[in-house]
C-alpha cells in the first residue's frame, strides 16, 4: 500500500446532457483504498447541438431539444418552450400548463425509480432494480398513452401542449397511483429506509456537506440530499406549481438528520415520488377546461416569432435538478441567434468529483450513481502503479464486484453472486 | 431582499451599470434582473453579489458572438432561502480584438467548468483561471479554431461533413 496508483474510471455521463450511454472520464488518484484526487474528462460524444441549431427554425430546435436526453425529454422541450415564451410574452393557457406540470412529474416518477433500481444494482441488491423497473412499466405505459411514444413524447409545444388530457387517462393516472401507495411504494421503502444493509452500505459513501453542495451549486436531490432547500418549482414560483403547494423536500423530514451521503439523495428520491403522486392528484383535481394552446398553428406562431426579440430564461426542475434554457431572439428570422442550454449533471458531475475524495474505490459506482447520471456502461477502470508504470484494467464488472463484495462484508446473507452481469455494455479489454 | 431592494443597493453601488426589471406572465408573475455592465467594474460587481449574498448560486455563463462584440451573460440564483428566489442575469461584453474577461473563479469556484467551456468554444479568454485545460473538445483539435464563432474563426467548411439541415442537405449527383 507504499505505491501510489491511479485509476481511469470511464463512466458514461453526457457531455452536454446526461443521457444514457454517453462517455466520460473520471481520472481518480488513489493512496490504497483512498482517493486522493478526482479529475473529470468530458466531451467523448460532443454532438455540436448548439452549432445545428443556428441552422434550424424554432420549431424544429423543439424536436432538438427533446433529443438533448431520453430521460429528460419532456424537461428539456418545456423548458426551451418556456424560453421562447418569456422571449416572445406569449401567454399559456391555464389548462395547458396543468397538462404540463401532470406529464413532468410522471415523468420525475419514472426517472426516479429508474435511479433507484440503478443504485440498488450497484450495490448488488439486483432484486431492486427488478422491483422498481418493472413498476416502472407502468408510468411508461401511461406516457405512451397521453403522447403517444414511450421515449420522446412530444407533448410539449410553445405556448401550450399538443394533445388533451382525456377521461380515460386520468382514469388510468389515479388507478397507477393507487396501485403505486398501495404495493410499490411500501417495498420501495422497506428497502431504501428501514433496510439496515442498504442503510449500513450507503450511509457515509458519497458525503457532500452542505456548505460544498453550496459552493459548487449542485442540483435537485444532489443538493436537496444536502439539506438546500432549493427547488426551482418553489423558488422561481413556476408554472401552477405555487396553487399545488410544493416545497423542497430534504431527508430531514423522513429520517431526522441530513449528512449528505448517498442514503440521504435516494430518501429524497423516495420523498419525491410522494410527491409527485400528491402534485399529479391536486393537479387532476383543480385542472380548468379551455383550450391548449396558445397559438392554434405551428406556421401562425412561426410567423408571430419572426416579430420578437429579445431574451428569455427558461427554468425548470428536472428530475434530476434545475435546467436552463436561453433563447435570444433576432427580428426578422425564425432562427434564434442565440440558444443555450445548462443540464443539472454538469455542476453535480463537480459536486461529487469533490466529495469522492477521501472516500473508497468501492464506493465510486454508488457515489456516481447517486447522482443519476446513466451508468449504463461503466467503462472501465485503468489502475497505474506510479512506481512501475504497469497498467492494469477494472471493467465495469470488476468494479461492480469490488462494490458488491463491500455489501457481502456488511452482511453475509445477500445472495448475489459478485460475478455480476453488468446492465451495460460486456466490453471489457484494452484502455 | 426583494426585486426592488436589490435594484436600488446594485444602482447605488454602480450608477453606470444599466439595469432591467423584466416580468413575464405566467400564471404567477415572476421577475427578472438584467444587468449591463463595463468589462472593468465587472469583477466588482460579481463581488458586490457574493457581499449581498454569500450564499448565491452560480447557474450558467452564455457566450454569445454578437458582430464585432462577445457577450458573455451571467445567471445567478440569489436569496433562494427566502422562499421566492431572485433571478438575475449579469451581462458583460468584449470587443473581438481583445477578448479577454477576468475570471471569477475566486469568488464563485463552481464558474470553473463554464470558463473552460467558453474558452474552447467561443474564444472567450478568462485572465487568471486556474486550470485553463480543455474540457470538451479533444486534444487534437486544431488551435485557433472556435466552433460558435461565427467569424473566420469559426469552423471551415471543409471542417463539415453531411451536416447541417437534413432537408437541405444537397445528395450527390443531384442538382
Amino acid at each position: 500500500m507504499n505505491g501510489k496508483l491511479e485509476y481511469w474510471v470511464k463512466v458514461p455521463v453526457g457531455p452536454i446532457h446526461p443521457a444514457l450511454e454517453e462517455p466520460e472520464k473520471f481520472i481518480i488518484t488513489l493512496d490504497g483504498e483512498r482517493i486522493v484526487n478526482v479529475d473529470v474528462k468530458l466531451g467523448y460524444n460532443l454532438r455540436g447541438l448548439e452549432w445545428i441549431a443556428m441552422r434550424r427554425n424554432y420549431i424544429q430546435i423543439l424536436y432538438l431539444a427533446e433529443r438533448i436526453c431520453g430521460i429528460c425529454s419532456f424537461s428539456h422541450n418545456h423548458t426551451y418552450s418556456r424560453a421562447v415564451e418569456e422571449m416572445a410574452g406569449i401567454e399559456v393557457p391555464e389548462r395547458a400548463e396543468y397538462i404540463r406540470v401532470i406529464t413532468g412529474e410522471l415523468e420525475r416518477i419514472h426517472s426516479h425509480l429508474l435511479n433507484l433500481g440503478v443504485v440498488g444494482h450497484t450495490i448488488g441488491y439486483d432484486t431492486t432494480l427488478h422491483l422498481s423497473w418493472l413498476a416502472r412499466e407502468r408510468v411508461m405505459d401511461i406516457l405512451e398513452a397521453i403522447g403517444g411514444n414511450r421515449v420522446n413524447y412530444s407533448i410539449n409545444t410553445i405556448g401550450g401542449v399538443r394533445r388533451d388530457l382525456e377521461e380515460k387517462h386520468i382514469r388510468a393516472i389515479l388507478d397507477m397511483i393507487k396501485n403505486y401507495r398501495n404495493e410499490v411504494m411500501p417495498k420501495i421503502e422497506e428497502i431504501f429506509l428501514y433496510d439496515p444493509t442498504v442503510e449500513a452500505r450507503l450511509r457515509d459513501a458519497g458525503v457532500i456537506p452542505k456548505r460544498i453542495a453550496i459552493e459548487y451549486s449542485a442540483q435537485g436531490p444532489t443538493a436537496r440530499g444536502s439539506g438546500v432547500k432549493k427547488d426551482v418549482r418553489y423558488n422561481e414560483k413556476l408554472s401552477v406549481y405555487p396553487d399545488l403547494g410544493v416545497k423542497p423536500i430534504t431527508p430531514k423530514e423522513f429520517t431526522g438528520v441530513v449528512k449528505g451521503d448517498v442514503f440521504d439523495r435516494m430518501v429524497v428520491r423516495v420523498g419525491e415520488l410522494w410527491q409527485s403522486m400528491e402534485l399529479i392528484e391536486r393537479a387532476i383535481d383543480q385542472m380548468p377546461e379551455g383550450k391548449i394552446k396558445a397559438v392554434p398553428k405551428d406556421n401562425t406562431l412561426l410567423f408571430q416569432l419572426k416579430k420578437a426579440e429579445g431574451e428569455g430564461i427558461g427554468r425548470y426542475e428536472a428530475p434530476r435538478g434545475e435546467l436552463i434554457h436561453y433563447v435570444m431572439g433576432q427580428k426578422g428570422k425564425d432562427v434564434p441567434a442565440k440558444w443555450k442550454m445548462r443540464e443539472p449533471t454538469f455542476p453535480n458531475l463537480f459536486a461529487i468529483a469533490r466529495a469522492l475524495v477521501g472516500e473508497q474505490v468501492a464506493d465510486v459506482p454508488v457515489a456516481i450513481a447517486s447522482i443519476d447520471p446513466c451508468l449504463s456502461c461503466t467503462d472501465r477502470v485503468a489502475v497505474v502503479d506510479a512506481n512501475t508504470g504497469r497498467k492494469k484494467v477494472l471493467t465495469e464488472r470488476d468494479l461492480l464486484k469490488l462494490s458488491i463484495e463491500k455489501t457481502r462484508e456488511l452482511n453475509p446473507n445477500v445472495k448475489a453472486k459478485p460475478e455480476v452481469v453488468g446492465v451495460g455494455c460486456p466490453r471489457g479489454g484494452v484502455l | 431582499m426583494n426585486v426592488d431592494e436589490f435594484v436600488k443597493a446594485f444602482g447605488e453601488r454602480f450608477p453606470e451599470a444599466e439595469v432591467r426589471v423584466s416580468e413575464n406572465k405566467m400564471p404567477h408573475p415572476k421577475r427578472r434582473v438584467w444587468v449591463e455592465i463595463d468589462r472593468e467594474r465587472f469583477h466588482d460587481a460579481m463581488k458586490f453579489i457574493k457581499e449581498l449574498d454569500p450564499k448565491a448560486q452560480f447557474s450558467i455563463i452564455i457566450g454569445i458572438d454578437a458582430g464585432d462584440r462577445l457577450l458573455a451573460k451571467y445567471h445567478m440564483e440569489m436569496f433562494w432561502e427566502d422562499g421566492e428566489s431572485l433571478s438575475l442575469v449579469i451581462g458583460t461584453s468584449v470587443p473581438k480584438d481583445d477578448p479577454k474577461l477576468p475570471t471569477v473563479t475566486d469568488i464563485f469556484p463552481s464558474a470553473l467548468p463554464y470558463e473552460r467551456e467558453n474558452q474552447e468554444f467561443l474564444g472567450l479568454f478568462f485572465e487568471g483561471i486556474p486550470d485553463p485545460r480543455r474540457l470538451f473538445l479533444p486534444d487534437d483539435f486544431p488551435e485557433g479554431i472556435y466552433p460558435l464563432r461565427l467569424d473566420e474563426t469559426g469552423i471551415k467548411p471543409e471542417m463539415v461533413k453531411n451536416a447541417g439541415h437534413p432537408y437541405k442537405i444537397k445528395k450527390e449527383g443531384s442538382k
